[in-house]
């Protein structure tokens, strides 16, 4: 680090970088950063009861989902036109893993494609059961924002 | 750093003490102890540089003892409100605070109908003109079965806490 500028007999000139304060500044940094340092990063999913989050007054057909657990690893799709049921699927597996490849396939290649069209789903509502646990239906709230179905509503248990 | 082994030293006892230290080494090799500055300087850049990538300003919320929260890879940013939460002993917290067991509150939620307007009626005292919002954070541990948390859903949504959102991990 140390390197003397100088000139023969002259005085020579000391260009040493003091580290010290340098070490200092970045130990307090290091300490602050660290103290307000997240580890774990908690998000939030937005949720309505019994509606999507948002309404679709304004569009003239609009299409809605239905999904119906039977139990953790079954649940029935029910696609919407106007209120009228136009088709149904079901989705089925053996693992819950399973189960979000297979209900995101069912999406994309069923639900989201209605007479070769890809149509936009302005609502979906689960009605969820006992059996089901919570940690399933927020995978399942997640795949349906993956496929950018943002409008999504839980049925409460009276309401079935 | 080098031990200084020179007499230079402002003190008598100092002096001393060094004269003891050169008869204590007598005959002795010169100890030589170096501490490499550039690879610690280089390694606290680095922790700086990290913990300044890892930094977040969003807000914060508590996880409840006993709560916990589902994987999610499509979750927004927390919001500050109140937060209730599910745990997997059958408990109901609001803010922190034991509202009573999941079960009884179901059938009975007037305490928890009681501390939620105690919230509305501090926002509207703290925010005079400005219409309440009705958000409120809801954690519930993953194994909680779904029916449970769309009836407590239920209840708050009819308490004016209509917009729910709710708590998970963040993936990337």
């Amino acid at each position: 680090m140390a390197k003397k500028v100088g000139l023969g007999s002259k005085k020579e000139l000391n260009a040493d970088l003091n580290l010290t304060p340098f070490i200092d500044l970045l130990s307090t940094c290091v300490c602050f950063l660290l103290i307000t340092a997240v580890w774990i990063e908690i998000g939030s999913v937005e949720i309505k009861q019994s509606h999507g989050t948002e309404g679709s007054a304004s569009k003239e057909i609009s299409y809605d989902l239905d999904l119906v657990y039977k139990n953790a690893e079954t649940l029935r799709l029910n696609l919407k036109r106007n209120g009228k049921r136009v088709r149904k699927f079901d989705v089925a597996a053996t693992s819950p893993e399973l189960f979000q490849e297979k209900l995101d396939q069912v999406l994309k290649e069923g639900a989201l494609r209605f007479k070769n069209k890809t149509i936009k789903i302005s609502t979906a509502t689960i009605t969820p059961r006992s059996t089901v646990d919570y940690g399933n239906l927020v995978a399942t709230l997640d795949t349906l924002r993956k496929n950018e179905i943002v409008n999504i509503g839980v049925l409460s248990a009276k309401g079935q | 750093m080098r031990l200084n082994h020179s007499l230079v030293a402002s003190d008598p006892f100092e002096k001393h003490l060094i004269k003891r230290k050169r008869r204590m080494s007598w005959g002795k090799k010169a100890a030589l102890y170096t501490l490499m500055l550039t690879s610690m300087v280089d390694m606290f850049s680095m922790l700086v540089v990290f913990l300044l990538q890892t930094f977040s300003t969003s807000p914060e919320i508590l996880i409840n003892k006993g709560v916990s929260l589902p994987d999610s890879i499509t979750a927004s940013q927390v919001m500050e409100a109140p937060v209730l939460a599910v745990a997997n002993d059958g408990n109901l917290y609001l803010d922190q605070k034991l509202v009573g067991e999941v079960k009884k509150v179901m059938v009975n939620p007037k305490k928890l109908m009681g501390d939620l307007n105690k919230i509305k009626k501090n926002w509207a005292a703290t925010h005079a003109g400005v219409a309440f919002p009705g958000e409120i954070n809801l954690q519930a541990d993953k194994d909680v079965p779904s029916t449970t948390v769309s009836q407590i859903m239920g209840i708050l949504t009819t308490g004016e806490f209509s917009t729910i959102k709710l708590a998970v991990i963040g993936v990337r």
